[in-house]
This record gives C-alpha cells, sequence and structure tokens, in this order.
C-alpha cells in the first residue's frame, strides 16, 4: 500500500489524513529505530519524529517512488536518533541498517481485520481491574502519567502497572488460545 | 533493584505518555533508571503494546499516534 495517498491532503493541513498516514507508517519508523533502543529514548524520539513530518511535509516533493513521506520519516528519525547518542555519549547497539529499513517502507502490511476482531473480543474479558487499567492507558492517549492515570481509578502507581501487566498477558493467554501468536513482550 | 522493580519500570517506559521537557526529545523520567538491556525490553514492549492500541482504536490509532496528533492540534 503506498501511504503517500494521503499526501495531498496532509499538505493541506488535514490532521485526519494525518492519522491514517501515522497508522500505518509509525510501526515502520518505530522499527527503523530498534538499534538505538539501549542508548535513547525510542519513543521521545519517535514522537519528535513525527511531529517533524507533519511540520516538514507542506514541502516534501515527492520522487515517484511509493511511500515517500515514510522513507522520508525514517530518514529524520534516523539523523535524529544519530544526533541524540552523539549529543549524550551513548553507544548504540550495532545492526543500525538503514537499506532495511527502507526497503521495509516499501510495502506496509495493512491491519488484519480478524486479528483486531480477537484482540477486542479478548479485551472484553479482562477481569475488572486490568481492563480498567489497559482502557485508562488508551484513553490517556499518551497526555497522562501513569500517576494520574492510578489516582483517577482510586489505585496506587505500583498497583495500577501491576493491572496493566496482568492486562498484557491476559490478552496474550486469550491470543495464544484463539491460536494468535503474538510478540514476547506481550505474554508473561 | 529487583526483577519486579525493574518490570514496573519498563511498564512505565513502554508507555506512550511522555513528559513536556525543555530538551528537544521527552524522555521518560524512569529510562534514566533502566539499564540497556532493560531499555530493549522496553523497546520491544511498547513495540508490542502499540499493534493492541491500534487494535483497540476505532481509528487504528496507537497511543504514539494519539499524543503526536495531541501535540500538533494543540491539545498537549
Amino acid at each position: 500500500m503506498d501511504l503517500d495517498v494521503h499526501l495531498a491532503a496532509i499538505i493541506d493541513g488535514d490532521t485526519r489524513a494525518f492519522g491514517a498516514w501515522l497508522a500505518a507508517a509509525e510501526p515502520r519508523v518505530r522499527d527503523s529505530l530498534r538499534s538505538f533502543a539501549r542508548a535513547i529514548d525510542v519513543e521521545a524520539a519517535l514522537q519528535e519524529t513525527l511531529l517533524r513530518v507533519w511540520q516538514v511535509a507542506p514541502r516534501f516533493s515527492p520522487d515517484g517512488r511509493a511511500n515517500g513521506l515514510l522513507r522520508l520519516a525514517i530518514r529524520i528519525g534516523r539523523n535524529l536518533a544519530i544526533s541524540e547518542v552523539r549529543r549524550t555519549r551513548a553507544t548504540p547497539t550495532g545492526g543500525d541498517d538503514l537499506d532495511a529499513a527502507l526497503a521495509a517502507a516499501e510495502a506496509p502490511a495493512p491491519p488484519d481485520p480478524m486479528l483486531r476482531r480477537a484482540i477486542g473480543e479478548c479485551r472484553n474479558k479482562l477481569p475488572t481491574r486490568p481492563r480498567q487499567a489497559l482502557d485508562a492507558r488508551l484513553a490517556g492517549a499518551g497526555g497522562q502519567a501513569d500517576d494520574d492515570l492510578a489516582a483517577g481509578l482510586g489505585m496506587r502507581l505500583n498497583t495500577f502497572l501491576q493491572n496493566v501487566t496482568r492486562a498484557r498477558q491476559l490478552l496474550a493467554d486469550c491470543l495464544a488460545r484463539r491460536g494468535v501468536t503474538v510478540a514476547l513482550e506481550i505474554g508473561p | 533493584m529487583t526483577d519486579d522493580d525493574e518490570d514496573l519500570l519498563i511498564e512505565q517506559v513502554a508507555g506512550a505518555y511522555r513528559p513536556v521537557s525543555r530538551d528537544e526529545l521527552r524522555y521518560h523520567p524512569a529510562w534514566h533508571d533502566l539499564g540497556p538491556d532493560a531499555r530493549a525490553r522496553a523497546f520491544e514492549r511498547a513495540r508490542a503494546l502499540r499493534a493492541l492500541e491500534a487494535a483497540l482504536d476505532p481509528d487504528g490509532l496507537s497511543t504514539t499516534a494519539r499524543a503526536v496528533l495531541d501535540r500538533i492540534t494543540g491539545r498537549r
């Protein structure tokens, strides 16, 4: 899928179009920063990268190949990560392969509707407290600290985090029973 | 630090919340308390969590994407 189908609307300042682009592009850009994970806070670098993509998009000129904006995002993220490594004098792990990341950007996979449904059904089966914690994280949309989310649920921070962990593990168990293999860090 | 303590820090760092900072990048404070291996685990956990979050979101957006859009629209 060529995510540049959203480009004209993004250039016009359409945040919904940028959201549609983000939904497919974010995992690719995140994966391209894996080799920096031991040296910098990749989540922080990723959010800054995606923000910069929005800021520079009006000046972006497509090169005629698919997923130009995604390839630009990967380059912005990599440059930002390298700059941060230099600033903090950290040592990144090897395996930083820009070409591989750019190649992977050529064909982002569309979301799997069957998987989406399975995850939604497993979420609905979670016990109350783990589900509350997971839902609070979702509703917080990355804008509220875990302390605040915990307080809103009347939980201590550690209890809240333990419930997030439990929600994650129960979701993995539920998905495994449906034959869905999930990433190791989801499960126990 | 016990393994349980470290795991709770990883759980925090794996979330999308990043505080407003004077620095260019908004590091999570707990990230600094983790060693390299734990930081790598936080990365993998965040990666897995975002996929779950996107699957549970009506627009297919993870909390990372929501956080970025909120910064763009001035809600943060």
